[in-house]
């Protein structure tokens, strides 16, 4: 790692961050998940579906997507260092339970399976609304993580809209985070380098890959009991039910803030050509006029 | 003097120049009861290791004992112990049978101490015997003290073993020479190296000064003796009881089936340890194979590992294991997992269970399946192991495959071939078990559509699993995570099982040695055959012919889990026999062979340069002078055309599969 350029100091402040402050109570954290296709399949493995505007799910894996388990491992990280609860949030069809066990495996506290019913890809504003209902619904949340993109679509703007869902402020790719005697210090990258802020909490930070973050290796143990620990369920009618702010049949339909309207794998197209000529400088100049005219036509 | 009629009287008085020889019982006792007392503790240890069933099958553990214990067949391998142990061995046996004669005929009055036998074997045997041992302690100091080969622990307590058994052979000399002169012995003579003292010692002393000296000695020669009893429970002579112990209780299995399977559940359930973090969690067996080890350094000499210079030796892992179970605490609270890898923290992620440590071992010490249970440890409950053996098991866990980042998927070795998958050949009589390797390493797919296409040729009906097919599990388990082993393992039972598979042909022997050997374990029952064996079977039936043998020097690489796991030599060497012209050997071969360097997990590990095993392995091959090498297991061929390719300079060697040099010479290309 370079040094960085830019280091500033800046400091974000949330409204409701003296209730937390008053309390003193161990960082409440929340760590969201999201299951995608394993991203390390053979490319050729990988087909796409135009009608339903999808990847292929063929004979390939879910895993969790690797920026959540890089917030999972801060969260770990930030609680050996300084205490703290961690739940690990997940919005997805029945097999997202498997991300669960996972986390729970790598010593999540607590697991929160919010039962997808709906459309396979809802967009990242109607996740954004679920999981803010159900961060409400768990209550006195001071720290939610979240991964800066998913390795599946790449939108990355889930944990901007969570923020905004929950009307408190957030900080985005970050790699590293420490409590301070007041509030937190968060490492982010940034374009020209890094960046330490200075935050209250509550906060959404959405958390970047670095060398310090790698998610770790559960250990055995801890698989085999994971499979034993209790997993919280919602329906979305659950969320519903105590949260205004959550429209069930339109998240089942995927949300309506955007639209996929084309999906394909660019195509590679390598085409070889013989360049004609009897001598070779006849031929090396063959190859110049083909290849300026092949420049030209782009 | 060697008329007969004097040899029928021929006897020696028995405690000659002696009083007070009841002093030499109270000695006797003395020295049992230390002894005694120090094996009982060493037995008591052992009582307290977990079960192992290793009293079964009597018969086979008797010729074991019989073979190895009493023939020391493993002993005599090596140049020097073949000369010094057999005769420090043999010396010790006659002389205690002499020393039983002695007493049977003074102490209980058989009168066997008479006459031919007495001269004959009494006499001079014994006396040769006895400058065997005096011969052997010299080999010994030289070879310690002069030569000091770098395999050996060179403590004083060998040098002090050594001085004490020398000078109880010599004293005994002396002892015997000086009966002789002051006896005027008749038959003294018949005791030739005696009687050389004897002579010797009349030219500078008087018979009352030889009386003298004699007493003086023999009571010191009686200490040496029974303080030599009273000492063999506390130092490496141990193994003098030990070694039998351990060799009739040795695993009769092929050291192919040497990992024992833990019941997982129960150990999540109890809260005890994952593999071996203490010594509460060693076997018996494992107890008795740290008692039993003479340090004589033979598994470090052969060790891979060591031999490209890492840290890795078995000897002193299990010396340590041995001092850590030893101590007070038997390494509590840090476990000896953890103190063991703490004084050397690569050493157990250089091991690619080889297994030729146990393979050259004298006394059967099974040193491979205690690094795989430190493994256990570290890999289930610390989550502690490299990084890239990281990497291949969270592939294992999400694809069921250990290579990360492979373009290639389970089909398309085949593509082009007339290749069923078992849900479309519902006749087929063989299942052909690709392998990840064979399947996801772009060079062996040609290895697997050679054997494909020699199967074809021979008329056999064969099918494939395609994409049910999951890996084994063997690198899971043998880089520790057992858990992970028995999930993909009942996965692929069941699979097998649903499509009722009963003969399964592969050309991985690490695959063919999971399926051998472990899969029953899982109620996966099958006929499995190695590509070699099977090509071999269909060679020798007249299904396949060599038509045009390849005109070039061949030589083969044992795979470790092929040829020393598993015993099959001369399938593969059959093959390449009739599809080349020559072939070559290399110095370390079949039982002896050297690893390709990429079991046990090791294929996964970036190996420091320099200290690469395949480059040691291909350096062997290429001092053949052969112009091919032929493999027979996909991670040989990866490690040693990369071995190969290193080191071959502008010499133009291939490394090939033996299916492939087969294919060739049957007239087709691959």
């Amino acid at each position: 790692m370079i040094a960085a350029d830019i280091i500033s100091k800046r400091t974000v402040t949330s409204t409701a961050s003296a209730t937390a402050q008053k309390q003193k109570i161990k960082v409440n954290i929340v760590v969201c998940l999201k299951q995608i296709l394993d991203p390390e399949i053979p490319s050729r493995d990988f087909r796409v579906d135009s009608e339903k505007m999808e990847a292929q799910r063929g004979g390939a894996s879910l895993v969790t997507n690797i920026f959540c388990e890089n917030a999972l491992e801060t969260a770990l990280q930030f609680r050996e260092k300084f205490g703290g609860r961690i739940t690990a949030l997940i919005f997805a069809p029945a097999g997202g339970e498997d991300s669960l066990r996972k986390a729970l495996a790598m010593k999540a506290d607590a697991a929160v399976h919010v039962i997808n019913d709906g459309a396979a890809h809802p967009d990242p504003l109607a996740v954004a609304r679920v999981l803010a209902a159900a961060v409400r619904r768990l209550g006195n949340i001071d720290l939610v993580m979240v991964g800066r993109e998913s390795g599946d679509w790449g939108v990355g703007q889930t944990g901007g809209l969570m923020a905004e869902e929950l009307g408190i402020p957030s900080v985005s790719f970050v790699d590293r985070l420490e409590k301070q005697e007041r509030g937190l210090l968060l490492h982010r990258q940034t374009d020209q380098g890094w960046e330490n802020v200075e935050a209250q909490t509550p906060l959404v930070v959405t958390i970047t890959n670095d060398d310090q973050n790698l998610p770790r290796i559960p250990k055995t143990r801890d698989i085999m009991l994971s499979s034993r620990q209790p997993i919280i369920r919602w329906s979305l009618e659950d969320l519903a039910a105590d949260d205004a702010g959550i429209d069930v049949a339109e998240i089942r339909a995927g949300g309506g803030y955007y639209r996929v309207v084309d999906l394909a794998i660019p195509t590679k197209e390598i085409v070889c050509e013989m360049v004609a000529g009897e001598t070779l400088e006849e031929r090396v100049d063959q190859l110049a006029d083909r290849i300026m005219s092949v420049v030209r036509s782009l | 003097m060697l008329d007969n009629t004097l040899d029928s009287e021929a006897t020696r008085p028995v405690l000659w120049n002696i009083s007070q020889s009841w002093l030499l019982y109270v000695m006797f006792a003395a020295s049992l009861a230390i002894a005694g007392y120090g094996l009982y503790r060493r037995v008591m240890a052992w009582r307290r290791g977990q079960p192992a069933a290793r009293f079964d099958q009597p018969w086979p553990r008797l010729k074991m004992l019989l073979t190895h214990a009493i023939g020391q067949r493993r002993t005599v391998r090596e140049r020097y112990a073949a000369f010094f142990h057999t005769f420090l061995y043999t010396g010790f046996i006659v002389l205690f049978i002499a020393t039983m004669v002695v007493m049977a005929d003074h102490r209980f009055g058989l009168p066997i101490m008479r006459g031919a036998f007495y001269l004959w074997f009494q006499s001079l045997i014994v006396d040769i015997f006895g400058a065997l041992v005096v011969a052997g302690t010299a080999i010994a100091f030289v070879r310690r003290l002069v030569h000091r080969p770098r395999k050996l622990v060179l403590n004083d307590e060998s040098l002090r073993i050594l001085g004490l058994i020398l000078l109880m052979a010599l004293t005994g000399f002396l002892l015997e020479g000086w009966r002789i002169a002051a006896t005027a012995d008749p038959w003294g003579v018949w005791s030739p190296f005696g009687y050389l003292v004897a002579r010797i010692s009349s030219l500078a002393l008087t018979a009352k000064s030889m009386e003298l000296a004699h007493v003086i000695t023999w009571w010191f020669h009686s200490v040496l003796v029974f303080g030599f009893i009273a000492w063999v429970p506390y130092t490496k002579l141990l193994h003098i009881l030990t070694a039998p112990l351990n060799i009739y209780t040795a695993r009769l299995a092929p050291s192919g089936a040497s990992l024992k399977p833990l019941d997982l559940d129960r150990l999540a359930e109890t809260g005890e340890p994952m593999g071996v973090r203490t010594a509460a969690q060693l076997t018996w067996k494992d107890l008795l194979d740290l008692d039993a080890c003479t340090e004589c350094g033979r598994c470090t000499d052969v060790c891979p590992a060591n031999t490209v210079g890492k840290s890795l030796s078995p000897r002193d892992l299990i010396l340590d294991l041995r001092d850590l179970v030893r101590a007070p605490q038997a390494g509590e609270p840090a476990g000896i997992t953890s103190t063991v890898t703490a004084a050397a923290p690569d050493s157990l992620w250089q091991c690619t269970t080889c297994g030729a440590c146990m393979e050259a071992c004298p006394v059967f010490i099974e040193q491979m399946p205690k690094i795989v249970d430190l493994r256990r440890y570290l890999v289930m409950e610390e989550s502690d192991f490299p990084e890239t053996m990281q990497q291949a098991v969270t592939s294992l866990e999400t694809r069921g495959h250990p290579f990360r980042g492979t373009q290639s998927t389970r089909l398309d070795w085949a593509e082009g071939l007339p290749v069923k998958t078992i849900g479309e050949a519902l006749d087929a009589e063989v299942l052909l078990w690709v392998g990840c390797g064979g399947a996801l390493i772009e060079r062996n797919q040609k290895v697997v559509r050679a054997t494909a296409q020699l199967l074809a040729a021979a008329g056999v009906n064969f099918a494939i699993l395609g994409r049910e097919e999951k890996c084994t599990g063997d690198p899971a388990r043998r880089i520790g995570n057992e858990f992970l082993f028995e999930m993909l393992a009942r996965e692929n039972v069941e699979t097998l099982n649903r499509h009722a598979v009963k003969t399964i042909v592969t050309s991985c022997p690490h695959c063919f040695n999971t399926l051998r050997h472990e899969y029953p374990q899982f109620g996966g029952s099958f006929e499995v055959y190695h590509h070699s064996e099977y090509l071999a079977k269909l060679v020798s039936e007249g299904r396949l012919a060599s038509a045009t043998p390849l005109d070039q020097t061949v030589t083969f690489h044992d795979p470790c889990y092929l040829g020393r796991h598993n015993g099959v030599f001369d399938a593969p060497r059959q093959l390449v026999q009739i599809s080349s012209r020559r072939m070559v050997e290399m110095e370390r071969r079949r039982e002896n062979g050297f690893c390709c360097g990429g079991g046990g997990g090791m294929s996964f590990v970036d190996e420091p340069a320099g200290q690469r095993v395949n480059q040691e392995r291909a350096r062997e091959a290429l001092k053949t002078g052969a112009e091919v090498v032929a493999v027979g297991c996909p991670f040989c061929m990866t490690m040693l055309e990369d071995g190969i390719n290193a080191r071959r300079g502008e010499r133009d060697v291939r490394v090939m599969d033996v299916a492939e040099l087969l294919w060739e010479s049957v007239g087709k290309k691959a």
